[in-house]
């Protein structure tokens, strides 16, 4: 394997050799001849999966800017309006200060400051009441990503529950699940040397920034590669790229089996590559017979003429021909499937570990801190992914399965929720749902920076250090460009407020759990740094923030001895454990139920300043953004005597919200649109509280049948002037 | 690298690589301390047609550092000025807030600072530029639509990009020489 590091020389000559190591990120950057200036403490950017290496400039304490750490090629040197905002958190008026309980009913907005000892003893004697009623399933806990969702997490496990809930089946578990069942494993795309893409819904110039924007941005623009997009909005992505096709919602499956259709019809695929890597060719073959891009225009709305020209194109570019998975990806029922076709796709143009195609990521090697371990819990997970979805990560579980069976009561009953750094009132589709869901529990207990919507109905509120206030676990962030990074302290916790790990331990020494948790987030580090492949590890960190890989590496896994982690060892086209689990082992194209006359299909989307539900309210984002409105095609308004600014009442089966519209040309009759992160409960924020509407709120409760994904895409609604 | 002992600095920017992100107007807010509802910078985004055929374009705009400023010539008290560099700026103590530079700005690059009570605009981070660091918005840019450097240095990326590509400047019938180059 290529060690050859992202090395760094320690201080002042630091950016020259950067621009040494790898001119193409780093060219425009600082300048050789100018004298470096310190420009702050290294750590990591919070506010996205995406966790860019940043540099904290400090003035008199207080933190005054946040900067691009050029020392991650994976953060490209840049930081986005969102990372740049992080700030706002820190010195909002209204964040969480101190550990709250509920002072009067569920939602009423009474709170009683406590101590931390008075929380502690709150929580910990509700959930041990839990325990003693219903066993330690009784208790659900629940988390989005984040460096110490781990301390969390094993709190979960060592409590005894086996309802540890992540929130992959709110996002990219079918993405994952569809790779992984192809492949072995979850790729990345080398959208930097890549010579056609093709994006499907992924908006990826538009709701979130990643490398995978940034690479794709320089390639469309400066190296030329061909960029086709599809999507039933004009998004910013549509705006540059080289094609846009307004493509029927929900028929993405369609347009993926027409292509592979014409590029076996017309013997274009890699054979070689075919031949000796994957299994199931012969019979895709046959399967796609039927999937004419005729077919294909039928059920998308794009001409067959193109869908056979964008076919031979991509096949022509060969193995630097990629189409995009994408990240959020819950969209339809058949999500995993057309990701399957997806995966497909690529395989027959064997781009495969090449330059410019797909990827499997490497990893930085880091050390393991070693912790008692706990029994494992008796029961089975409430949602029975087993059962229900055996292909899903039984780790992770299954969100809305998860709701269903809370719900329900069944298998049997869980009665207390522990909740971190999430916000399920506006994550998860069907607000009133998971509200019910909420006024069925016995007790609440939420952890977060400030007073989310859920927190606003929790019984206990323990307010968490923010990410420039404390130091996190050392983090391996996989990828063609594969780096560690830390999360280190760059101002003390300017209220009363601690990291989770000491909320996971406050809790544990009452929980008699205290040995599960003895441990300091320092020896956790340390441990952790002790297998980086730099000298004095934690040394290195906490001046760098980031030791990474410059240079990619492609063609690792095909040699003669790698076996790809699937059944039969190879990439498997046709998949004999989809088939046993029940379900195709080849995707299988059905048409999507379309919204009955009258009524639109719901679709969701973000913009990068607020691309999670929680950012919409800081000031530096929300002036970008003061509201959410409802994009509806210009005819149709004009049809139904809407116009922009006019309130309109939408309603679906899970509910009704009101907001204003936007009339424009730039989204499908057939469509309406909204931002999420608006209409919010909780009157902690201000700026966002009852502005606008929440998606949440409309969202009805569906899921993709193999991962249990949340499909979001497949809410029909009506709009009508107020 | 032959080198003028002036630096005349300048701004290029690749208009099709900006995403709209605003990622610049952030950083700018945040290093800054521009107040709310008020800007430094700004994306001018245009969009046309008719669904399906349909167009969208952005692009950055800030104060043009302008080689013959109008926004100095009318300004009474001499506040605001122009740096050997180039760099235009707001010598706060002097301002009186009559904002005649305000109307003068063919730009619409300035702002009246209802925090410092004094008129506010873009200084190419001058305070940045003069530790040796990039401005702001320039160096937060994701897509890197933004190259800043001295014009007067033949070996920068800036000079190589102006000598390469073709471009242009807003309103060049000002006559007040911007410098903020936009490739074409
Ligand atoms: S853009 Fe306006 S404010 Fe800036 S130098 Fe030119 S005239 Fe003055
Ligand atoms: S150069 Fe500095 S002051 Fe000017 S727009 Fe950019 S960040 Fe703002
Ligand atoms: S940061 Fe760059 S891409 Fe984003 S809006 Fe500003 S100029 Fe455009």
């Amino acid at each position: 394997m290529d060690r050859r590091l992202f090395l760094q020389i320690v201080g002042a000559g630091g950016f020259a050799a950067t621009s040494i190591a790898c001119p193409k990120f780093f060219g425009k950057g600082r300048r050789a001849a100018e004298p470096p200036v310190p420009l702050g403490i290294p750590t990591t950017c919070e506010l996205c999966p995406n966790k860019c290496s940043v540099l904290a400039s400090v003035r008199k304490g207080r933190i005054h800017k946040l900067n691009p750490n050029p020392e991650n090629p994976k953060s490209r040197n840049m930081l986005c309006a969102r990372g740049n905002a992080a700030i706002q958190q820190v010195y909002d008026p209204d964040r969480l200060k101190q550990p709250l309980i509920r002072a009067g009913a569920r939602g009423e907005g009474k709170w009683k400051p406590v101590s931390w000892d008075e929380a502690f003893d709150f929580a910990a004697k509700k959930l041990a009441e839990t325990k003693a009623k219903h066993g330690p399933e009784g208790t659900l806990w629940s988390s989005t990503e984040g460096f110490q969702e781990v301390f969390f997490k094993n709190l979960g496990l060592a409590f005894g529950s086996p309802n540890i809930l992540r929130h992959p089946s709110l996002c990219l578990a079918s993405v994952n699940l569809a790779y992984s069942m192809t492949f072995g494993t979850v790729p990345s795309f080398d959208l930097q040397n890549a010579k056609y893409v093709i994006m499907a819904g992924a908006n990826r110039f538009e709701s979130i920034i990643t490398p995978d924007t940034m690479d794709l941005i320089g390639g469309v623009m400066e190296r030329k590669a061909k960029f086709v997009y599809l999507d039933p909005r004009f998004t910013v992505t549509a705006s540059k790229a080289d094609e846009w096709y307004p493509i029927k919602p929900g028929t993405d499956m369609a347009f993926i089996l027409a292509m592979i259709h014409v590029i076996i019809r017309e013997d274009r695929c890699d054979k070689a590559f075919l031949d000796q890597w994957t299994l199931g060719f012969d019979r895709l073959v046959e399967h796609v017979l039927p999937y004419t891009p005729e077919f294909a225009e039928a059920e998308t709305g794009i001409p067959a003429r193109e869908i056979t020209r964008i076919a031979r194109e991509f096949a022509d570019a060969g193995h630097r021909a990629v189409f995009y998975a994408g990240r959020r990806s819950s969209w339809y029922q058949n999500d995993f499937q057309m990701r399957r076709a997806q995966a497909i796709l690529n395989t027959i143009v064997g781009n495969w570990d090449r330059e410019g195609g797909m990827v499997p990521n490497r990893k930085v090697a880091k050390g393991e801190f070693m912790f008692l371990p706990w029994d494992d819990p008796k029961a089975g997970r409430v949602d029975e992914v087993e059962k229900n979805f055996p292909l899903a990560s039984a780790k992770d579980g299954v969100y809305l399965q998860t709701r269903e069976n809370v719900l329900k009561g069944a298998p049997y009953p869980v009665k207390a929720w522990m909740i971190y750094k999430q916000d399920p009132l506006n994550a998860v589709p069907d607000q009133g749902k998971t509200l019910k869901m909420m006024e069925g529990m016995d007790f609440i207990g939420v952890v977060d920076i400030a007073m989310s919507d859920t927190a606003w109905y929790a019984d206990v509120v323990f307010p968490e250090s923010h990410y420039l206030e404390r130091t996190d676990p050392i983090e391996v962030m996989p990828g063609i460009w594969p780096a560690a990074v830390l999360r280190q302290q760059v101002i003390k916790p300017i209220h009363d407020t601690l990291p989770m790990l000491d909320i996971a331990q406050g809790l544990a020494r009452r929980l008699g759990l205290a040995d599960y948790f003895d441990y300091t987030i320092d020896q956790w580090i340390e441990a952790e740094a002790r297998e980086l492949p730099v000298e004095n590890g934690l040394e290195y960190m906490k001046k760098h923030g980031v030791v990474a890989f410059s240079e990619p590496k492609y063609g690792t896994t095909r040699n003669a001895a790698y076996r790809f982690v699937t059944k039969s060892g190879k990439i498997e086209i046709f998949s004999e454990r989809l088939a046993e689990a029940g379900h195709d082992p080849l995707p299988v194209y059905a048409s999507p139920a379309q919204p009955p006359s009258g009524k639109f299909r719901m679709i969701l989307g973000r913009k990068a300043t607020i691309t999670h539900a929680a950012l919409a309210g800081l000031p530096w984002l929300h002036e970008q953004v003061p509201e959410n409105d409802l994009w509806i095609n210009q005819d149709q308004a004009t049809r139904l005597g809407i116009r922009t600014g006019d309130l309109v009442q939408v309603t679906s089966t899970a509910g009704t919200v009101r907001i204003k519209a936007r009339a424009t040309e730039e989204i499908r009759p057939d469509c309406v649109f909204m931002l999420h992160g608006f209409g919010k409960r909780s009157p902690w924020l201000k700026l966002v509280h009852n502005v606008g509407a929440a998606d949440a709120v409309l969202l009805e409760t569906a899921w993709d049948k193999v991962s249990g994904n949340a499909a979001m895409h497949e809410t029909f609604v009506n709009v009508v002037k107020v | 690298m032959a080198k003028n002992p002036v630096k005349r600095y300048a701004m290029v920017l690749d208009s099709r690589k900006c995403i709209d992100c605003k990622a610049c107007i952030v950083a700018c807010k945040a290093e800054n301390d521009v107040p709310l509802g008020v800007f430094r910078n700004r994306i001018n985004a245009e969009h046309g047609g008719a669904y399906p055929r349909l167009r969208a374009s952005f692009d950055p705009e800030q104060c043009h550092h302008c080689d013959n400023p109008s926004c100095v010539r009318v300004c009474p008290t001499g506040a605001s000025f122009q740096r050997e560099d180039g760099i235009v700026q707001v010598r706060e103590a002097d301002c009186i807030g009559c904002k005649y530079c305000m109307i003068a700005c063919p730009f619409d690059a300035r702002f009246f600072n209802e925090e410092t009570k004094v008129v506010d605009k873009c200084t190419f981070c001058s305070h940045r530029v003069d530790r040796g660091e990039l401005p702001a918005c320039v160096e937060t840019c994701p897509s890197k639509v933004r190259t800043f450097g001295d014009l007067n240095d033949s070996g920068s990326a800036l000079h190589a990009l102006l000598e390469s590509r073709r471009y242009r400047v807003l309103k060049p019938q000002t006559g007040n020489g911007p410098q903020l180059y936009y490739l074409l």
